[in-house]
């Protein structure tokens, strides 16, 4: 992100008013390799593919920012790795890291990975070394420590179905794994940080906190989410697109000011739920309309959106979850230029 | 008649030796197994449905609540058997080939088993032709395919294509469902049915099966 993309970031944070609203992006594998003409593999592999990619859309898109911008990244793979999981790679398909641990007892004998070391924690590292000059010649900064969150890399290690259930049938267990790997987290955070001393911001994602409901999200989500971002910066960027009702209240008591979230909910909805504390990235639905929709849908849609807000604070219009794969310039383009057209 | 409320009550709290204990007392009282599983599992299930619909219950306890299920069903399922006694409808469910995330096919397996189905789970990344394979050798009837990537979903159109081409799509019914599916996108495929929610999936098997 640019100097005067962060400022923006901040006044939205702060809740200042601002004309135009500001919109932006989190664009990642899903949909930036193949936007850019790439696949998935040899964007992830090859660095000048990967750097070139992120160039190409901040052309084509100067209007926007897009978060958390240069990310290093190897899809789920990228922190399950440290601890051993395989990682799957096609040529054109998200990466997948496969369940590591075949028993909820196998927990007791998962160590806690160095960051420094293990897995693609240290390519996830030199990607951004190698390409920060450049990164800084383009007039950008690396902002953002990015990792997945606890209960998602335990879904990733135990298996979704088996974690959610051990939850209930060992909770004990669960909490250990969630220790380990929250401890791990805060080191992987520190580290990146430790790395690049231009980052003043941690984006997290985690969509399993949206699958529990409110007791098991204070037991198991709330005091390890908070543990991730205690990390002592000025933006705190949480991703949820999945239910996000249950955990909504309790962000910002976990520190969290920027939240993108799902089409489940609207921004009306998730602003009176976070009692408008936490900044909102949202919500135009990434697929159906961004995605697929033609370009007067996406107007259609998005002047709806806008005309749909009770509150314009803290707000950065932006599709609900990630740039979804396959979304055309074209429908970006009409977005980024009716919410300029609307709220100028 | 034995007091099946705790059966009941199990299999809403997940509590898998209740539920078996009070399923195996029934049985060895005389219970006929076709009314334990239709007046007293099924009721079960489709109040933990129907829980989970307006956020009562969440994912975990639909998956414990399924796995009390499917250990009391286990115990009846060879009476019925012997019994001669089919079961709604027999459907194969599977992640899409290239799909490898199982939460929603898992909760979609639970809600049908609970809801008298017979499922024949084909796990994750399956290919079509194990899809067909499913028709054609285990009388599937329904074909249950999950994708939570928008990248994987093509796959649907490939199954639903093979199993035109394996000359067996006349004999079954497709149902499609998962995060980026869409019922235009059902639609567009050919598909028979699309649920939203894994609990809407019994309801809609059953429709489509008329």
């Amino acid at each position: 992100m640019t100097d005067q993309q962060w400022q923006i970031l901040l006044a939205a944070i702060r809740g200042e008013p601002l004309r135009p609203l500001p919109t932006g992006f989190i664009i990642d594998s899903p949909w930036l390799p193949n936007w850019a003409g790439h696949t998935i593999l040899d964007y992830l592999t090859d660095g000048s593919v990967w750097f070139e990619s992120h160039q190409k859309a901040l052309a084509a898109f100067p209007q926007t920012m897009f978060l958390p911008g240069f990310w290093s990244e190897f899809g789920m793979c990228t922190e399950p790795s440290a601890f051993g999981a395989v990682s799957s790679f096609g040529e054109d398909d998200f990466p997948f890291a496969k369940k590591l641990l075949q028993t909820v007892e196998a927990v007791d004998g998962l160590e806690k990975p160095d960051p420094r070391t293990d897995g693609l924690l240290p390519f996830v590292i030199k990607r951004l070394k190698r390409w920060q000059p450049e990164i800084e010649k383009s007039g950008h900064k690396i902002r953002f420590a990015v990792a997945r969150g606890p209960l998602n890399v335990a879904s990733f290690l135990m298996g979704t179905t088996e974690f959610l259930m051990a939850i209930k049938t060992d909770p004990e267990r669960m909490h250990k794994l969630l220790n380990l790997i929250t401890d791990y987290l805060v080191e992987w955070i520190a580290w990146q940080r430790e790395c690049f001393p231009t980052i003043d911001g941690i984006l997290v994602l985690d969509d399993l906190v949206g699958f529990v409901g409110q007791s098991d999200f204070l037991e198991f989500g709330l005091p390890y989410v908070k543990r991730v971002f205690a990390a002592e910066v000025t933006v705190k960027f949480f991703h949820n697109d999945a239910p996000c009702k249950v955990c909504a209240p309790y962000l910002h008591e976990a520190g969290i000011n920027l939240l993108n979230f799902g089409i489940q909910h609207t921004l009306n909805d998730m602003k009176e739920w976070t009692g408008n504390k936490i900044t909102l990235l949202g919500n135009l639905p990434p697929r159906d309309v961004l995605a697929q929709g033609a370009p007067e849908q996406v107007r259609e849609k998005t002047i709806a959106l806008i005309n749909g807000l009770k509150d314009r604070s803290r707000l950065i219009l932006s599709c609900g979850g990630g740039m979804p794969p396959g979304a055309p310039a074209k429908n970006i383009e009409v977005f980024i230029a009716t919410v300029r057209e609307l709220t100028a | 008649m034995p007091d099946l409320k705790p059966l009941y009550d199990a299999i809403l709290t997940g509590d898998v030796q209740t539920a078996k204990s009070t399923t195996e007392q029934a049985l060895a009282g005389g219970m006929d197994p076709v009314k334990l599983v239709q007046d007293h599992m099924v009721p079960a299930m489709g109040e933990v449905g129907r829980r989970f619909e307006c956020n009562e219950f969440f994912v975990p306890e639909l998956l414990l609540a399924a796995r009390a299920m499917k250990a009391a069903l286990e115990l009846v399922r060879p009476l019925l058997v012997a019994g001669g006694v089919q079961p709604t409808g027999r459907v194969a469910i599977g992640t899409v080939k290239g799909d490898l995330h199982d939460i929603g096919k898992n909760l979609v397996a639970a809600m049908l088993e609970g809801g008298g189905f017979e499922v024949i789970d084909l796990g994750v990344n399956v290919a079509p032709e194990k899809f067909v394979a499913a028709v054609k050798d285990r009388g599937a009837q329904v074909v249950a395919l999950s994708a939570l990537l928008t990248t994987t979903m093509p796959a649907m159109k490939s199954t639903i294509d093979a199993l035109k081409q394996a000359g067996v799509r006349d004999q079954v019914k497709v149902l499609v469902g998962g995060t980026p599916v869409t019922q235009k996108y059902a639609d567009e495929i050919g598909a028979d049915g699309y649920s939203e929610s894994a609990a809407g999936a019994p309801a809609l098997t059953r429709q489509v099966l008329k």
